[in-house]
């Protein structure tokens, strides 16, 4: 190609300037003719029955439009247990923070006043707030087994497939599975050594900056505009089409700009503020404050994993055995099934058994959080694995290289890894000088590693290309960016078109003309909406050399385009500009039609990504505080298409991960009661808390990935707690079991191994 | 997030201000930096009536040396404080501790006189100023009093002052030749004192004539820690005296449990602290 590829240019995200400057404008910020303002009333039990509502006195207040109940609002109840569709409470309230009642009104300040003028009277219940304690509680139940839907024989021991069991489903359980391969006894037969661990982390809050936010728009045509600090359009769009029960056509999404997301953002509160604005026939405006976001929001679940391994003398893997019980909170749904891939998928595993729940408690339901079920997995599996590396005297890295999954091994379901870099990024991070020079180190310091990997998703997707009148692309698609995949697209386009990235805008439309995209979730957004990006572009491509070969009397195949020009290959005085092209296509009689590429995709395997970090920290044995110095993180990419891009996704994961490690834990009590409602309690790494960061490229291709390109968001944050803890280890020869590792924790265990 | 309805002044002199006060005795609020208060009222655990905005109030910023002490402006926040010449020299504890109050924002808003009269037992500041002997001046239109900072504060968030009064000044006798220490236990850069240890030690002859320890969040109040000054009185300087003293930091103690950290933990890091501050702040190790 004549042009010098774009991809893998440093480009700065076009998204940066305006978020840093102040000046995006975000879904709240929308402002609108007639515009209400909803303002929610929660649940201070964990559990209880309503018995009374009075919205009366809330109804006299000045500038009060409407006061909501359960019973009031225009959606369609659904079959299951649906937060969204479903978003006030009924009789009975689950969780601390569950909106009961929702006010409508000329103005915030009203609605907040109105909303303290309404009384609800409440029989408190018993609360079930440990999953360990509620999978064995069989006089109380978060819900009944109908509202679940379980079926009757769902206790009995079936096997649904060769490796994958149905276990006998617990009290408030949701899912009961069991995984397995191989022998388990013969598998700790053979083993010189075992180590058994139980393992608790805590429930954590995705931290995005912008709480949840919604403004809906009516028209008077049966049509409803939706602009939601979203992850996913097309999703939000689908449930408020269920919850008004009208087409999916009629409901217009429009992804404002994301101020974060990290999982959370789906499609909680749309449906609601949708329905508040389909029955007062007026735009209503809700943003949630950050406490009612800490109650009333998404946090991913509290984990606790029983974990045993077993290894011969020269580091071979025989068997591992766990149990998992992933706290789900007040509604089903959780991560269960990718926390037992991710144990007992990283290494191979001869013998394996694992037992896998996910339990219901009185906390919010849980939500998705970057890799979600993965950060804890490795901390479990990577505490393991270092533990009988020490046991064996053997090089950390000998012990994984020896037993890291590769292409074509198992995971624990019926599915195989295909190409992933697993020992690529191992070798890098052991070639790396703060590996190389450990040693080296002062008092109270240590160097750990972490090994892990994110499986990746994948869903269909589209996008369109055009040329415009001064030679520039647009590229049109349906996805929501929360980081950075505009960028990305433009580079993919430009590059595959045969332009400068400067000459490409790419630009999210509205679902009602979106080319359908999936929600940005699962690593997947530049792997398949990357991919229908490329293939428009590569089809305007060829609509522009059709007309140009026409114009130069030339056949495609000798053309090639260089500095906005189409020109037949080595005659550069024979050229046609892109802007001529684009006017002959729209003026008023031409005879060919506009440029207008589109690309599908449908990838129909995800593209894993894996990791390999390492921690250097210092930790004060007399007050337990951990602080980390220096962190190296290593990512297969497949292929870096912006640099830059990737760089600050891996950044933004690892400063993240720190806060796993050493900070943060949405406490509730023991009787489910939130203890951290605001960001002084809830602790997030500051820029003070987070170490310099050197992020290394591994590209190992994947072939159905865009370029190569495999998804990269979800993996920098999976080794955080894991090569923390094993720096700790390193440091003090504590073993950290639960997280977030506090000083109190710390000191703890220090005193424990002195004594 | 959003405060009940109030009505809001900014009066241009302390006679207007305190004429302000005397007219809503039960009803309004001061308000200097505002980092304590616009949180409660966000969360309407505190509804006021009426605030009264000190900020233009031009006479209540200065740091002056006056005589025998040190006389800082209620509203000289904690970064003049802790940047002034003046203060190292006079009362190097002052200026430690407001160093590591909050983050760079909290600093440059919040102020002293705040941060004195809200009497939170997790901020610093109060520690530092039973440590000096700081003499605090309250006005109002019956007159004006001086409060020892040993008797202001009296609980948690509850000072010596009367709903009429307003804070004005705080004297700090100067403290030159005393070595001085601020400890500060946290789990982030900007985060509250999980437990603090402000340290102020005189000395004659290589001799501890006299020490003022006060920790930071382990009580109520400010708390003395009588046992490490008996401790430390009268013996000569030596790293084993200090180890021995800060020993006791914890006598006495009972801290109320917090999600960040058990009473035993805290009372661990009394000693650690006060260890910590002494030996800092006479450069022993």
């Amino acid at each position: 190609m004549a042009t010098e590829s774009v991809i893998g240019q440093w480009v700065r995200r076009e998204d940066g300037e305006r978020k840093v400057l102040g000046r995006a404008v975000y879904a709240g910020d929308l402002r609108v003719p007639n515009l209400l303002h909803a303002r929610l009333v929660l649940s201070p039990y964990p559990h209880a029955t309503i018995t009374r509502v009075d919205t009366e006195a809330a109804k006299a207040v000045p500038g009060v439009v409407g006061v909501y109940t359960a019973e009031d609002l225009p959606l369609v109840p659904p079959d299951g247990l649906t937060r969204s569709r479903d978003p006030l409470a009924r009789d009975r309230v689950f969780f601390e923070g569950q909106p009961v009642v929702a006010v409508v009104a000329e103005s915030e300040a009203i609605a907040e006043d109105a909303a303290g003028l309404v009384e609800i009277d409440y029989e408190p219940r018993e609360a079930l707030s440990d999953p360990v304690a509620a999978m064995e509680n069989t006089h109380v139940q978060v819900h009944d087994s109908e509202a679940l839907g379980l079926r009757d024989d769902a206790g009995a021991h079936t096997s649904v497939s060769e490796h994958t069991q149905q276990l006998p489903m617990p009290p408030n359980g949701t899912t009961a599975e069991r995984y397995q391969r191989g022998d388990i006894d013969r598998g700790f037969a053979e083993a010189d050594a075992v180590v058994e661990h139980t393992y608790n982390t805590s429930w954590v809050y995705q931290g995005y900056l912008e709480p949840f936010s919604v403004v809906a728009i009516p028209d008077n045509a049966g049509n409803i505009d939706v602009h939601s600090s979203t992850q996913g359009a097309f999703f939000v769009r689908e449930e408020v089409a269920k919850g008004l029960g009208i087409s999916e056509r009629r409901v217009n999404v429009r992804t404002a700009e994301v101020g974060g997301a990290f999982g959370a953002k789906y499609a909680v509160f749309d449906p609601l503020v949708a329905a508040l604005a389909w029955d007062t026939k007026r735009p209503v405006h809700l943003t949630l404050t950050r406490t009612e976001d800490f109650l009333a929001g998404v946090p991913a679940p509290g984990i606790t994993m029983r974990v045993k391994t077993g290894a011969r003398k020269d580091g071979t893997l025989t068997a591992l055995q766990a149990t998992i019980i992933v706290d789900t909170g007040s509604f089903p749904g959780g991560t269960a099934g990718i926390v037992a891939l991710l144990l007992g998928g990283t290494y191979r595993f001869p013998h394996m058994r694992i037992d896998a729940y996910e339990i219901l408690t009185n906390k919010p339901g849980c939500g998705a959080y970057r890799a979600p079920g993965a950060p804890q997995a490795c901390f479990a599996i990577e505490g393991q694995i270092e533990e009988l590396a020490r046991t064996f005297g053997l090089d950390p890295f000998e012990m994984r290289l020896k037993n890291a999954v590769v292409e074509g091994d198992s995971m624990p379901g019926e599915e195989t890894w295909p190409r992933i870099g697993s020992r690529e990024v191992l070798e890098a991070l052991r070639n790396h000088p703060a590996w190389q020079n450990r040693h080296q180190k002062g008092p109270g310091e240590g160097v750990g590693i972490a090994f892990g990997g994110w499986p990746g998703g994948t869903q269909p997707a589209s996008a369109l290309c055009r040329l415009n009148d001064d030679g520039t692309l647009t590229v049109v698609v349906g996805s929501s960016d929360i980081s950075g995949t505009r960028s990305g697209f433009a580079l993919l386009a430009a590059d595959a078109f045969g332009v400068g990235y400067d000459a490409v805008e790419v630009a999210d439309a509205p679902t009602d003309t979106a080319p359908f995209a999936g929600a940005a979730g699962g690593s997947k957004i530049t792997f398949t909406v990357g991919s229908a990006v490329r293939q428009a572009a590569e089809e305007a491509r060829r609509q522009v050399l059709a007309i140009a070969a026409d114009e130069l009397e030339a056949a495609p195949d000798d053309l090639e385009i260089v500095d906005g020009q189409v020109r037949v290959k080595g005659v550069p005085s024979s050229a046609v500009s892109l802007e001529r092209i684009a006017a002959l296509t729209t003026g008023f009689g031409s005879k060919h039609g506009p440029i207008l590429g589109s690309g599908r995709a449908a990838p129909d395997d995800a593209a894993p990504g894996f990791i390999a970090h390492l921690a250097r920290v210092r930790v004060d044995d007399e007050t337990g505080k951990v602080e980390v110095l220096d962190y190296v993180a290593v990512q297969d990419v497949g292929r870096a298409i912006n640099p830059a891009g990737i760089v600050g996704q891996i950044r933004g994961g690892v400063a993240q991960g720190v806060g796993w490690a050493l900070l943060e834990s949405v406490v509730y009590d023991e009787s489910a009661h939130l203890r951290t409602s605001s960001f002084m309690d809830y602790a997030l790494p500051s820029a003070l808390e987070v170490p310099q960061i050197d992020p290394v490229l591994v590209e190992v291709p994947y072939p159905s990935g865009p370029l190569g390109g495999r998804g990269v968001g979800e993996p920098p944050v999976v080794g955080g707690a894991a090569a923390i803890a094993n720096a700790i280890y390193d440091a003090t020869g504590i073993r950290p079991t639960d997280l977030p590792m506090t000083p109190e924790r710390v000191l703890q265990a220090l005193s424990q191994r002195s004594s | 997030m959003i405060p009940a309805a109030f009505d809001y002044a900014a009066p241009a002199s302390l006679e207007e201000a305190m004429a302000l006060l005397a007219g809503h005795p039960d009803d309004a609020k001061l308000i200097a930096g505002g980092h304590s208060l616009l949180p409660l009222m966000k969360l309407r655990l505190a509804t006021p009536q009426l605030l009264v905005d000190l900020g233009k109030i031009p006479d209540l910023r200065y740091i002056e040396e006056k005589g025998d002490h040190l006389a800082i402006g209620a509203m000289t926040t904690h970064y003049q404080v802790s940047i002034s010449e003046a203060v190292r020299r006079r009362a190097g504890l002052l200026a430690d501790s407001a160093a590591v109050v909050g983050d760079m924002q909290v600093r440059n808003r919040g102020t002293v006189g705040g941060s004195l009269a809200h009497a939170d037992p997790a901020s610093d500041l109060p520690a530092a100023a039973l440590a000096l002997g700081a003499q605090l001046v309250a006005r109002s239109r019956s007159g004006e009093r001086v409060i020892a900072a040993a008797d202001f504060f009296q609980d948690i968030w509850t000072s010596a002052l009367e709903p009429e009064e307003i804070l004005t000044e705080v004297r700090i006798p100067f403290q030159d030749g005393k070595a001085q220490a601020y400890e500060k236990f946290r789990q982030r850069a900007g985060d509250w004192a999980i437990v603090g240890a402000a340290v102020s030690v005189a000395r004659r002859n290589g001799t501890i004539d006299r020490a003022d320890v006060i920790l930071t969040n382990v009580g109520p109040t400010p708390v003395r820690a009588r046992a490490v000054e008996s401790a430390l009185q009268g013996q000569p300087v030596s790293p084993e005296v200090v180890r021995a003293a800060a020993e006791q930091a914890a006598d006495g103690l009972d801290p109320a449990p917090e999600l960040k950290a058990s009473p035993d933990y805290k009372r661990h890091l009394a000693r650690v602290l006060t260890r910590r501050a002494l030996e800092r702040a006479l450069q022993i190790s």
